[in-house]
């Protein structure tokens, strides 16, 4: 549950970072149109990771309840965190994702 | 469709934010019921050894009765809970309900208390006779889907402003707060509004029941629960096998699983029937027909776990889903968290309706009566309810254990609570009265583990050393909510005190107002 949580946290500031004005906010710069492609496929790509995580680890059941779940929570925590810290919510989102792949590799 | 989102949710936000409240409330409804009943005492659960006690105690104190009832404890709720039916009598009041001590089967006199139940009860019968309360609430649920869909399609801006959200700047922030929480907790608000209405199906739309069991609805429910048909007597006495036997028998149906309930009809008759049901936090669809049924005097199978027809799994997930029995201690945070994010996204929408119309009325200098009733009936909904809650919580703490009716008393208090805070709100201006309402729910609620502490014998110290950690979880908990509340007081009162310099005022109404806010 932990995995899924960090990992999707991850996948929907990569999913911010490809907006203009998000990345702007948070790196202080337009990104090129080759990068706003790239984060937007890394984003989807660790949100569907998450998912995987999540029903490998509880089934299909309780595993997709758990992923919506910990999708609502992140996308809240993100969103809220934004406006107040901007360069945190990005350092958390490398963090996350270092994290969130350890803890799916130690099956958390 | 503005239109529709705008008065819909201000003419149901009122009743859908008591609604909503109560109803996150209800996903700690066990530990609040727990913390109302701070004399049950937590053991290590043993749900088979429980049930022998059970037993035990049903065959001397209820031998001569045609039903029992037996609720094991589980992780969250520590009672065990047996309840049978007067012989001599039917309908509702002929059931007596105890609570034993699950490790020595002795009575509990625990204080009277409806505990997490009144919330959950509330949350959708809201206190009326029945079916008035069912139906008021399904209205209620069905307008909040009208405006979750009316409210998506009015968004104009749903993707691109998806990550949107500028605190500090007056009624833009509040339309993003509102926005922000609509969006990213749309598939919970989804989900637990259907879900409402798929709960009562069976209430809301009995047409194709009505026509093809020919009006009586009774025989369906009949084939759905088959354990709940009556038997008839043999007359000849045969005593009840060990029902702990047949627990290690029904468990393995389900490996892993728990038992919730056993009921037992006719103990003591040869035609006595024992009825294991699996605990439905199990599994996240629940399934009317996952239980096992045996002879109460043989010990024979009468009838296994049936698969459920595919609507009825499809209805028992929506029905689990709303549920959330099968959370463990970090889903069910985030489903009450969810639960906070709706009554926020309800409460965001009446003070923006409110907002918009007194900041067009402040040039003029006339305050219509209709923009007043709206403020008082914001502020006693909102802040109201809280210090309710708070006051029902209070009168559990402070009525004593053996106080005759005290659980009615609780009950009372809460709506005293609550009318009294309409009084308040018409007596004072708009802000002084949320101020004095919220600031006196958070001293309520902060010094709620105080006042444990102070009039029974399990405060904090006491059951954070027992490792009892549903009953201090709770008192945390309403530490916490005091807390925040404390902090929104600060909010308000500062921005009270920024609106009242003219400068200031003057500022906001020219750059704040969004030009969505219908």
């Amino acid at each position: 549950m932990l995995a899924a949580g960090l990992l999707s946290y991850a996948g929907f500031s990569a999913l911010c970072l490809a907006m203009e004005r998000h990345h702007q906010e948070m790196l202080g710069r337009r990104p090129s149109p080759s990068r706003k492609v790239q984060l937007r496929v890394a984003g989807w790509a660790l949100l569907a990771l998450s998912l995987w995580v999540s029903v490998l680890s509880a089934g299909w059941a309780m595993g997709l309840v758990r992923w919506t779940a910990m999708l609502m929570g992140s996308a809240v925590f993100l969103v809220w965190l934004l406006p107040y810290r901007p360069r945190w919510a990005l350092v958390l989102a490398a963090a996350g994702l270092l994290l969130g792949l350890l803890a799916a590799a130690a099956r958390w | 469709m503005a239109w529709l989102h705008t008065w819909a949710g201000l003419v149901f936000g009122w009743l859908l934010f008591a609604i909503f409240l109560t109803g996150t409330l209800s996903y700690f409804k066990d530990e609040i019921s727990h913390w109302a009943q701070p004399e049950v005492p937590v053991r290590a659960v043993d749900a088979r050894a429980s049930l022998a006690q059970a037993q035990a105690y049903l065959q001397a104190n209820a031998g001569q009765s045609p039903r029992w009832f037996i609720s094991l404890p589980d992780a969250r709720e520590p009672a065990l809970s047996v309840m049978w039916q007067d012989p001599n009598k039917s309908g509702r009041g002929a059931f007596t309900r105890h609570t034993l001590d699950p490790q020595t089967g002795q009575r509990v006199e625990a204080r009277d208390s409806r505990g997490g139940d009144f919330f959950y009860r509330f949350h959708y019968q809201l206190q009326m006779g029945y079916p008035w309360g069912r139906w008021l609430s399904s209205l209620a649920a069905m307008v909040m889907l009208v405006t979750l869909v009316t409210g998506i399609i009015t968004h104009k801006k749903i993707f691109k402003e998806f990550f949107t959200f500028r605190p500090g700047k007056g009624a833009r922030s509040w339309l993003d707060g509102h926005n922000a929480i609509g969006v990213l907790v749309l598939p919970f608000h989804l989900m637990i509004t259907y879900s409402s209405l798929v709960i009562f199906m069976t209430m809301l739309m009995p047409a194709s029941i009505v026509s093809r069991y020919d009006g009586d609805t009774q025989a369906f429910f009949n084939e759905i629960y088959p354990g709940n048909q009556r038997l008839a007597a043999a007359g000849q006495p045969a005593p009840l096998v060990d029902l702990s036997v047949l627990y290690d028998r029904a468990l393995q149906q389900w490996p892993g699983g728990r038992i919730g309930r056993v009921a037992v009809q006719l103990p003591g008759d040869a035609n006595a029937q024992v009825q294991f049901s699996r605990h439905e936090g199990d599994t996240v669809s629940r399934d009317a027909g996952a239980a096992i049924t045996f002879a109460g005097a043989t010990g024979a199978v009468l009838e296994l776990p049936r698969d459920s027809a595919t609507p009825m799994v499809v209805a028992g997930t929506f029905y689990g889903l709303h549920m959330g029995l099968f959370a463990g201690p970090v889903l069910r945070w985030l489903y009450f968290f969810c639960g906070l994010g709706s009554t926020l996204l309800i409460g965001t929408g009446l003070v923006m309706w409110l907002g918009k119309r007194q900041l067009k009325h402040a040039r003029s200098g006339v305050r219509p009566f209709e923009l007043r009733l709206v403020e008082v009936l914001n502020v006693a909904s909102m802040a109201g309810l809280v210090l309710a809650v708070a006051g029902f919580l209070w009168a559990n703490r402070l009525l004593p254990a053996t106080y005759p009716e005290r659980a009615g008393i609780e009950v009372d208090s809460f709506f005293i609570v609550w009318l009294l805070s309409i009084v308040h709100a018409a007596v004072r201006s708009g802000s002084k009265a949320w101020i004095e309402q919220l600031g006196l729910a958070a001293i309520a609620l902060a010094g709620l583990p105080l006042l444990s502490l102070l009039t029974t014998d399990h405060g904090l110290p006491t059951s954070i050393a027992a490792g009892d950690w549903v009953l201090a979880g709770v008192d945390l908990s309403a530490l916490g909510c005091g807390l925040v509340l404390a902090w929104v007081v600060m909010k308000i009162r500062r921005r009270t005190a920024l609106a009242a310099l003219p400068i200031a005022r003057g500022a906001r109404t020219r750059a704040s107002m969004p030009s969505e806010v219908h």
